[in-house]
């Protein structure tokens, strides 16, 4: 067993590159521009360049989120991009139930 | 550790189909996925029908697999348990196709982790790809921590177990123990990055980096809700009817007090500005009215209700009936 201490970065102080955000999901470049041409992903600045594009934490949960999609479903990325949306909408409407006590 | 049955996981015949494996895995994702699943124990059987899937819907995995599900079959271990026996992999060569997603094995078994373990670029036979450079994989892991380590930041170590390659050439499971600094603020569902913690690069290349999904653990008071917290704060008739100061616990330790106003409703919303999570802008407390009524459990208390009900000609059920 070994111990090792580490410097540690929150992601949405320290947000990711395309590249990165590609290398995080096990993917190519090309497919996370796939995922913001569908709105999987939202990106600040689209009219800069997209190596200056940058990516939090939300990003890479709905990137990591669609992969499984695409690979457990063969869904397609509009597919895809749909049940993200129903499920994020899914969770708000339980979080505001849970803050008025139902449910 | 016991030997896993992914054609059972799975719910299909040692000799089914692609396909059949495929239509098995969406019918029991469907039924078992977190977000819809009413069952107990959906998080359990998606994991390991996760990891079924990821097994026997590999034609590599799978044909390690039944050779090693063979070889068990005609010699368990003696004393009951499962290790892998030495060697059994030899021959295989485990790929990660184009469409395996992130390197995201970080929550399935140790029986899964003790075969495949990190052996997507393990196996033998290396040498007919020819020499090449690349950077290790990113890998993904969960953490879990207390709502005062997401409060007041903390440093907690997790333990993460990976199969690495002996100088003898086999694999064996190592136990990797991390110090992870929790930076206060953190939020559910928020990344934190672990710099070359990932799988080991080759031809010299860095080490993969390693992300930790940060959930937080339940709390007997608070709820998490993105950066605010809610808490329910239960106030009595009187002290909603007449408005009311009440003492209650901030989640950093302390106390404050808080006016409830006349007049207030169960369900009501209070909004204590900036106790919630720290961040730029940090987050909010709210407090959630939950009227309690004090039990008719004494001559004094029941008069008390009947004088009420005789002072008052109120109904709450007047608009029923029209």
């Amino acid at each position: 067993m070994t111990t090792t201490a580490h410097a540690t970065t929150v992601i949405d102080s320290a947000p990711l590159s395309l590249r990165e955000l590609a290398r995080a999901v096990g993917a190519e470049d090309q497919w996370v521009l796939q995922l913001v041409a569908v709105e999987i992903l939202h990106v600040e600045a689209p009219e800069q360049p997209p190596e200056r594009w940058q990516f939090r934490s939300v990003d890479l949960q709905r990137a990591l989120a669609a992969r499984r999609l695409q690979r457990d479903f063969d869904a397609n990325l509009e597919t895809a991009a749909l049940i993200l949306d129903l499920q994020g909408e899914l969770r708000r409407v339980r979080a505001v139930l849970a803050a008025h006590g139902i449910g | 550790m016991d030997f896993k049955d992914y054609y059972s996981a799975l719910g299909v015949a040692r000799d089914a189909s692609d396909d059949d494996i495929r239509k098995a895995y969406r019918k029991l994702a469907r039924k078992y996925h977190p977000d819809v699943s009413k069952e107990p124990d959906a998080q359990t059987r998606m994991r390991d029908i996760n990891e079924a899937k990821d097994v026997l819907g590999d034609k590599e995995k799978r044909a390690a697999y039944d050779q090693l599900a063979d070889r068990v079959a005609r010699g368990g271990n003696p004393d009951g348990g499962f290790a892998p026996p030495p060697g059994w992999d030899e021959g295989f060569e485990f790929h990660r196709g184009p469409n395996a997603g992130p390197a995201d094995h970080a929550d399935f078994s140790d029986f899964f982790s003790s075969i495949f373990g990190n052996a997507a670029r393990a196996g033998g036979g290396g040498g007919a790809r020819g020499p090449y450079r690349e950077k290790g994989e990113d890998h993904h892991a969960a953490i879990e921590i207390a709502l005062e380590d997401a409060l007041n930041g903390a440093e907690r170590q997790i333990s993460l177990r990976a199969q690495v390659l002996g100088e003898d050439g086999r694999p064996r499971l190592e136990t990797r123990t991390l110090d992870v600094k929790i930076p206060p603020g953190v939020r559910p569902g928020q990344f934190i990055r672990l710099a070359g913690q990932g799988l080991p690069g080759h031809g010299g290349e860095p080490a993969g980096d390693l992300y930790l999904e940060v959930r937080i653990a339940p709390h007997r008071l608070y709820r998490v809700e993105g950066h605010d917290l809610y808490m329910t704060l239960p106030v009595t008739p009187t002290e909603a009817a007449l408005g009311a100061q009440v003492t209650v616990p901030t989640p950093g330790g302390g106390q404050v007090d808080v006016s409830v106003p006349k007049g207030a409703r169960g369900g009501m919303k209070l909004r204590l500005k900036e106790r919630g999570l720290p961040g730029k802008p940090p987050g909010n407390l709210y407090l959630l009215i939950e009227i309690a009524l004090p039990p008719a459990d004494s001559d004094a208390v029941r008069a008390a209700y009947e004088q009420l009900a005789k002072a008052t000609p109120f109904n709450p059920r007047k608009d029923l009936v029209s």
